[in-house]
């Protein structure tokens, strides 16, 4: 087993040194854009001012800018957008933020609060990421739009990583699926115009889900006041071979289960927010020697979510950049991440130049990886994983006598209702009376936004005669998929090197089902049969050959081929749609690119989740995207999401107003 | 020998030959206009040309009670004979070739004065203040003065390209600025008594100030005023029959009643002519007093127009005359004058040309032709240009002089080539424009590097001005007006005339886009076809409309114009049709607002995909509709207004939650209006209103066949609030319990030492044993209350078992305690359970007991 590890680490190691070889998209381009935009969004309004800033937007904005650079440009103050009165010592106010109702109403009561008390203020509104009628309505009935400049501040994706890139929304999965919003889509076609014209245009958009189909249509059409990307012959052509739209509905799966990777866990376990996550303070000061006390020694009651200690802690940016070992760590799954980091270690011990960089980073890890070790010990993950692969609402309900987490509960009663179509509508409403008993009748609203048709995730079997057509037509064909898309591979732990190559590595077990849709557009023979089998076999008498001879070139993009069957069983509309190039030379040239697309270069797939992503999805990709070479993935997303952030954001319908509420009183 | 005649034989030369004078004959008009003396005229001029402020154009001249009209560069409008009090009269406009464009009648009132626009529309003001602007096919905007200029009467007008002067009954002045009917602003007030002798306006763009400024002749002297002050000039000359000022608004000309003739330049400080206008010779009173340029006046009598101009020597001035049969009518130019005579229309103008000073040197007819014009062909010029073109026409003759003249001119030959070019755009006449442009061509063929721009864009203007200019097309512009307007506002004059197909050729010839003229036609089609009786029309005129759109412009022409066009004719529904093509929803979804198409634009808005667009709609019909049929708009919508309908929730669940109740009651959504109460509910702090709430969302469930579970639900939770409110009296306060959960209540009880109240929590709400037993272990292991957790283990066989136990305690770190369950569990797992506890002996002594070697290990 030692053999097979050294092996495989091997020809990760290769790999890890093959990919900076190949060009990939320069998502910094994203970045820079968008600091200039708000440095200009800034110097718009002249001399020191306040800045009163949307709170869901300061980690987005986190990642583009520093404090230091809003202070060089005017920003004298900075709030918080809150209710409460606002003080501002400077004549310019200007507020930064998404155009939602709550937050206009608070600017509002601020601006009438000055008028009343005659303080005299310019007012400047940016709206993120356009301007919108909704908002000067309201400033209208409020009586204050004469008083406030609106601008917008268009901020579009913002690069988490060097392979993704995200608009930080955190809300758009619920206000797609449980509110009808579809802002969410309007705005990510404008955001992914832009790219196509910073990138070059997607010759080729596929995707799967109606709201991802609305997505490509709204794409194709031309939207308003963007000239085609293509009348700039400055734009390099042959970045981008398509673009896959994943709908987040025609996956729930995925989310709902407990991520497995290293990045993944940590984002369940402790929370990673706009790529910050909140460690305590011994892990994130150098000099301390590691700390090896266990942190889970407090006791931390029942629910597996909560802040693990009470130590004091501090943000940290878990960046490639700065940490030189996240890129070996983070899609690893997590039972081979102790082994990473010994190996680490010694490598660190022979190598003396590097060790002082990575110290550090090889301490945080450590650390990181015992709190979240503690926490996979506990029974009740353990009992949560198991539940997973069972799904009985009878397991249900103990674990909820047991005292597990809400979101937990809900994601195995959703789980349980995907796989198997359904629960029998008798033990349904006896998890659901306990669900309510034990965590409050306040979620009888999310029970039933899980249950309406728009998201139809916790489903009685058989249906109701009433149900909605829409829903007893869209049933969740998972028994079918579970052969055809092979999404479970025998989980052991001798199998797992050896499916380390597969994506169901990711979950120990389970071939994520977005994933296996991309690898039907990009890697098709992936999704028949496992890759690892096959350069194991290989490794019989070539071994050490390095892996990257044998890697092979990715095939070029020949839309849904061999898999239309398999996704007209899921619900949702399929779509592959080959944009126009405009006539001229262009199609030769593309034509001649196309040819020598396969020898000569990689291009990139952007993968766009409608509705958000979660760490191991990304890590999944990023597995496939090692396996062959010629094509690197660029992940597009709405946002990071996990099965409990989900949960949370469905459930937060008027909760979060309520609890500001109570804070004031 | 050339046939046509010399471009320079209608020269006259003034101030010794240096400046010449030239009139070009532009149309002959025979019998095509009605006589001129009987009516009031008003011209339209164009754009002042060269480099100068552009220049205020229409003039009136008042005749013996009539009233006519002309305009400029294209038209004639003139009004039937009927006296000072036409209450009904018509008015015709005729283009400078004397074609008639347009004939429509005014009942109106009586009319004070009429004039034209820059953008060729006709201003007519009555004696009521109300003004119309009539565009060339006869269509008007309305506007007025206002109430109080109605009630004073207007005595008197003088309009302008870009606004009108009022002089109102009580001899006050009111200026409307913009052709955008916005309100009359009052000028400084003169203070004058009685209406002064004649009066002329100083139009903003040319005066000093940047405003206008309105000259009055009154007693001797002139009142200069503008919105600030009035002034008086100190003259003495006065009282004055005309005053005129120049197109740049620098000078004067002024006609007494004894017909002096007196040229000052505006500030009254500087003379340039003084003349008795008696000593030209002619009869009868002065017609016109007008200005030809900038340079000369021209003073016209029936019969005769006199040209006078400054000279340095004579204060009198010179004079050139113009013979005519019969009235005339001028129309002042930037760069020359228009006189309309009865069967003729000339044009009369300095001969352009920077290089004016050549002489004549010696008098070869062959040498004849000399700088811009006036150096090609000035009699005798020996300028560089006029070498060049007897070079090119020696050459034509295979003469070898060619050589020998483009050797003379060798330094200046670049030069030379660029001034045949811009002399070409002065001639009149293609002929000689052809030939100037050959010379020029010719010329360059000698140059190492020439740039060919000017000499390609020339011969483009010539081309599109020689077009113009024929006489069934009749706008006679110079080459200068046209630089001065723009070859987009020349295309503007031709759409107007309708001229569409000339429009757009001459649009595509100079590559501009053709969207102006396209939808031009496209209104006009709309208006001429027959309104909608006939069933097919709509689908015909629409079709053709469509066609002609993709083929012409590329696709890229905005519906969304023409279909506001046809609805404002009242085709509605050709209108809607016509916006179906439109691609931009930003743009059709608007103008289908305001023709009440109100589904249809919220379908459209939707389909844009643009939330912005759709809330934009909501909103609106929401102001404009009653509440009721604004919901069953979007409730009949179905599927296809979902995303609407979605859309409106949101907002009104932040906003506006009445209407949002309203709109879930109307469509009986039971459930949504539960939920929505229960999100109140969830706000409230009032433990009153929080459970009128519940109980809200209770009946709503109850009232849907579907939900007998949430509604007992809902019923459960009331029940738990009234329990947890008595709880709470029970412990006087201390205790908190209101809107926890089931779960949470007994573990506040347990906690609390309330085990009879937690017991009844579990009996009243038929709480599962399981859940029960766990919840007591946490709280009271979070308590540490061994004890009572000790006799509650024993109370009864624990449904959980007792590993539960062991395993809790040793996660809350309680380890000794856990030991003490071990004994209970069952007996394989207990070797574990003990090492889980640390207790090593008790581990040893169970595998002992059990003979497991393995586990001593």
């Amino acid at each position: 087993m030692a053999a097979a590890f050294a092996s495989t680490s091997d020809a990760q190691t290769s790999s890890g040194t093959e990919r900076d070889n190949e060009p990939r998209l320069d998502v910094e381009l994203l970045k820079d854009t968008a600091r200039k935009a708000l440095i200009d969004t800034l110097n718009a309004v002249n001399g020191a001012k306040t800045l009163v800033l949307d709170p869901t937007l300061a980690g987005p904005l986190g990642l583009v800018t520093e404090v230091a650079l809003l202070k060089h440009h005017g920003v004298d103050k900075m709030f918080w957008l809150e209710p409460g009165p606002l003080t501002s010592t400077t004549t310019n106010v200007v507020y930064l933020c998404r155009p939602l109702i709550k937050y206009v109403k608070i600017i509002a009561d601020q601006v009438k609060a000055h008028i009343r008390e005659s303080q005299k203020h310019r007012y400047t509104l940016f709206l993120v990421p356009r301007i919108s009628t909704l908002v000067s309505r309201i400033l209208e009935e409020e009586g204050i739009l004469g008083d406030i400049t609106i601008s917008s501040y268009n901020l579009q994706f913002i690069p988490i990583a060097d392979d993704v890139i995200s608009l930080e929304n955190d809300n758009a999965f619920k206000e797609l699926w449980v509110d009808g919003d579809e802002t969410v889509i309007y705005n990510s076609a404008l955001a992914l115009n832009s790219l196509q014209k910073v990138y070059g245009r997607f010759p080729r958009i596929l995707g799967k889900g109606d709201y991802a189909s609305r997505l490509a249509t709204l794409l194709t059409k031309s939207l308003p006041e963007q000239p085609s990307p293509l009348s700039d012959p400055s734009i390099p052509s042959a970045l981008f071979d398509s673009l896959i739209i994943i709908d987040r509905t025609i996956d729930m799966i995925t989310p709902l289960l407990t991520q497995l990777t290293y990045e993944g866990l940590i984002d369940e376990f402790i929370g990673l927010k706009n790529s910050h996550v909140e460690l305590p303070v011994s892990l994130l000061a150098p000099p301390a020697a590691p700390n090896p006390s266990n942190p889970n020694a407090t006791p931390s009651g029942s629910a597996s979510v909560t802040p693990l200690i009470n130590e004091k802690t501090k943000m940290h940016h878990l960046s490639t950049a700065t940490d030189p070992l996240l890129v070996e760590l983070r899609d690893l799954n997590f039972s081979s991440v102790g082994k990473r980091l010994s190996r680490v270690a010694h490598r660190l011990d022979e190598d003396y130049k590097a060790r002082l960089q990575a110290k550090t980073a090889l301490r945080l890890h450590t650390g990181l990886s015992e709190m979240l070790s503690s926490k996979t010990r506990t029974e009740l993950f353990n009992k949560s994983l198991e539940v997973q692969q069972n799904l009985l609402a009878s397991a249900i309900e103990d674990m909820i006598a047991h005292g597990a987490s809400m979101q937990t509960i809900v994601r195995l009663l959703c789980l349980a209702s995907i796989t198997s179509g359904g629960i029998k509508a008798k033990s349904l409403d006896s998890v659901k009376r306990e669900l309510l008993q034990a965590y409050g009748y306040n979620y009888l609203p999310l029970l039933l936004s899980l249950a309406a048709p728009l998201l139809a995730i916790l489903l009685p079997n058989p249906l109701p005669i009433s149900a909605a057509p829409a829903v007893a037509g869209n049933k969740y064909p998972f028994t079918t998929l579970r052969k055809s898309l092979r999404l479970l591979i025998d989980d052991n732990p001798e199998a797992l090197e050896e499916v380390e190559n597969d994506i169901s590595y990711t979950y120990s077990g389970y071939a994520p089902i977005s994933i296996r849709l991309v690898q039907c557009v990009a890697q098709k023979s992936g999704v028949i049969s496992n890759p690892a089998e096959k350069s194991k076999a290989d490794d019989g008498d070539g071994k050490g050959k390095g892996s990257s001879t044998r890697k092979l070139h990715a095939h070029p993009i020949v839309g849904w081929k061999g898999f239309e069957d398999v996704l007209g069983t899921i619900p949702g509309k399929t779509f592959d749609i080959v944009q126009k190039v405009p006539a001229s030379t262009d199609s030769t040239a593309s034509s001649v690119a196309s040819l020598m697309r396969p020898h000569e270069q990689t291009t990139t797939t952007a993968v766009f989740f409608l509705g958000g992503c979660t760490y191991t999805e990304i890590a999944a990709l990023r597995w496939v995207s090692r396996q062959n070479k010629g094509r690197k993935f660029l992940v597009v997303t709405t946002g990071i999401v996990s099965g409990n952030s989900l949960i949370d954001s469905i459930a937060s319908t008027g909760k979060n107003l309520s609890v500001n509420k109570d804070m004031n009183t | 020998m050339d046939t046509v005649q010399h471009p320079s034989a209608t020269w006259e030369a003034v101030s010794n030959g240096i400046v010449f004078y030239r009139r070009q004959q532009l149309y002959t008009l025979p019998g095509k206009l009605p006589n001129i003396a009987d009516y009031l005229i008003a011209g339209c001029k164009n754009g002042g040309p060269i480099g100068m402020c552009p220049i205020q154009l229409s003039r009136i001249c008042r005749m013996r009670g009539a009233l006519a009209l002309m305009r400029d560069t294209s038209k004639l409008v003139a009004l039937g004979r009927g006296g000072p009090t036409f209450t009904k009269s018509q008015i015709q406009v005729y283009s400078p070739a004397g074609e008639g464009l347009l004939l429509f009648s005014w009942d109106q009132g009586r009319i004070v004065r009429f004039g034209w626009t820059f953008d060729e529309r006709l201003v007519v003001l009555n004696e009521e203040g109300v003004y119309r602007l009539y565009d060339l096919q006869g269509d008007y905007q309305q506007f007025s003065l206002g109430n109080e200029a109605a009630e004073l009467g207007i005595i008197d007008a003088r309009i302008h390209e870009n606004g009108l002067v009022a002089l109102t009954g009580s001899l006050t002045l009111l200026e409307v600025k913009d052709w955008e009917g916005g309100r009359p602003l009052a000028l400084a007030n003169p203070g004058i008594s009685e209406p002064p002798h004649s009066w002329a306006v100083i139009p903003p763009d040319q005066s000093i100030s940047r405003h206008v400024e309105v000259l009055l002749s009154v007693d001797a002297t002139i009142l200069a005023v503008d919105n600030l002050e009035s002034a008086d000039q100190r003259v003495a000359r006065g009282p004055f029959l005309h005053v005129s000022p120049s197109p740049n608004g620098k000078f004067l000309a002024l006609l007494t009643f004894s017909g002096l003739l007196w040229v000052v330049s505006s500030d009254f400080q500087r003379e340039l002519v003084v003349l008795d206008t008696a000593t030209v010779g002619a009869e009868g009173p002065v017609n016109q007093v007008e200005w030809c340029g900038n340079d000369a006046v021209l003073v016209t009598w029936n019969d005769l127009a006199s040209l006078i101009l400054p000279s340095r020597d004579n204060l009198a001035g010179e004079t050139l005359r113009y013979l005519y049969f019969g009235a005339t009518f001028v129309v002042t130019e930037a760069d020359g004058a228009r006189v309309i005579g009865q069967d003729v229309c000339d044009f009369i103008q300095k001969v352009p040309g920077k290089f004016a000073l050549w002489y004549f040197s010696q008098v070869n007819f062959d040498m004849l032709r000399t700088v811009s014009s006036v150096s090609i062909f000035h009699p005798g010029s020996t300028s560089s240009s006029a070498i060049l073109f007897a070079a090119w026409e020696s050459f034509i003759q295979r003469s070898p002089k060619a050589d020998e003249n483009i050797r003379s001119i060798r330094s200046d030959l670049a030069a030379a080539v660029n001034e045949c070019i811009d002399a070409a755009g002065h001639e009149w006449d293609p002929h000689w424009q052809r030939k100037l442009l050959s010379a020029a061509k010719f010329g360059w063929g000698f140059l190492d590097l020439y740039n060919p721009t000017d000499f390609i864009a020339m011969g483009q203007a010539l081309k599109v001005l020689n077009a113009v200019r024929f006489y069934e097309i009749g706008i006679p512009l110079t080459y200068s007006e046209y630089q001065y307007v723009s070859p987009a506002h020349l295309i503007n004059r031709l759409t107007s005339r309708n001229l569409h197909l000339l429009a757009i050729r001459v649009s595509s010839f100079l590559s501009l886009k053709p969207d102006v003229v396209l939808k031009h036609w496209a209104s006009v089609k709309i208006a001429r076809s027959k309104s909608s009786a006939v069933d097919g029309e709509d689908d015909e005129v629409c079709r053709l409309i469509v066609d002609k759109f993709e083929q012409l412009g590329g696709g890229e022409v905005s519906y969304a114009d023409i279909s506001r066009r046809a609805w404002e004719v009242g085709r509605t529904g050709l209108a809607t049709k016509l916006l179906d093509h439109e691609t931009r929803a930003s743009d059709q979804v608007p103008l289908l607002l305001t023709m009440k198409e109100d589904k249809l634009a919220l379908v459209k808005a939707v389909d844009s995909g643009d939330t912005d667009l759709v809330y934009h709609v909501l909103l609106h019909l929401h102001k404009r509709l009653p509440l009721g049929s604004f919901f069953k708009l979007i409730e009949d919508g179905g599927d296809q207004l979902a995303p609407a309908s979605k859309l409106l929730q949101v907002y009104a669940r932040e906003q506006n939650r009445e209407m949002l109740r309203d709109f879930y009651y109307s469509d009986d959504r039971r459930v949504e209006s539960a939920t929505l109460a229960l999100d109140e509910a969830a706000q409230m702090t009032d433990p009153h209103a929080v459970m009128t709430a519940v109980n809200a969302a209770e009946k709503f469930f109850s009232e849907d066949k579907d939900r007998p579970f949430e509604a007992k639900m809902m019923n459960e939770s009331v029940r738990l609030l009234a329990l947890q409110q008595q709880y709470e009296k029970d412990s006087d306060g201390k205790v908190k319990f209101f809107g926890q959960s089931v779960s949470e209540t007994i573990r506040t009880c347990i906690s609390n030492s309330m085990s009879k109240k937690a017991d009844r929590v579990k009996s009243e709400f038929k709480v599962p044993d399981k859940r029960f037993w766990y919840l007591k272990l946490h709280a009271l292991t979070a308590m540490r209350d061994f004890d009572a957790l000790d006799a509650f283990a024993r109370s009864r066989r624990s449904p959980i078992g007792y590993e539960a136990f062991v395993r809790h305690l040793v996660e809350a770190g309680h380890l000794k305690q856990a030991a003490s369950y071990v004994m209970r569990c069952d007996g394989p797992k207990r070797v574990g359970l003990y090492v889980l506890c640390e207790d090593w002996r008790s581990a040893g002594r169970e595998c002992k007991e059990r003979g497991d070697k393995k586990g001593m290990e």
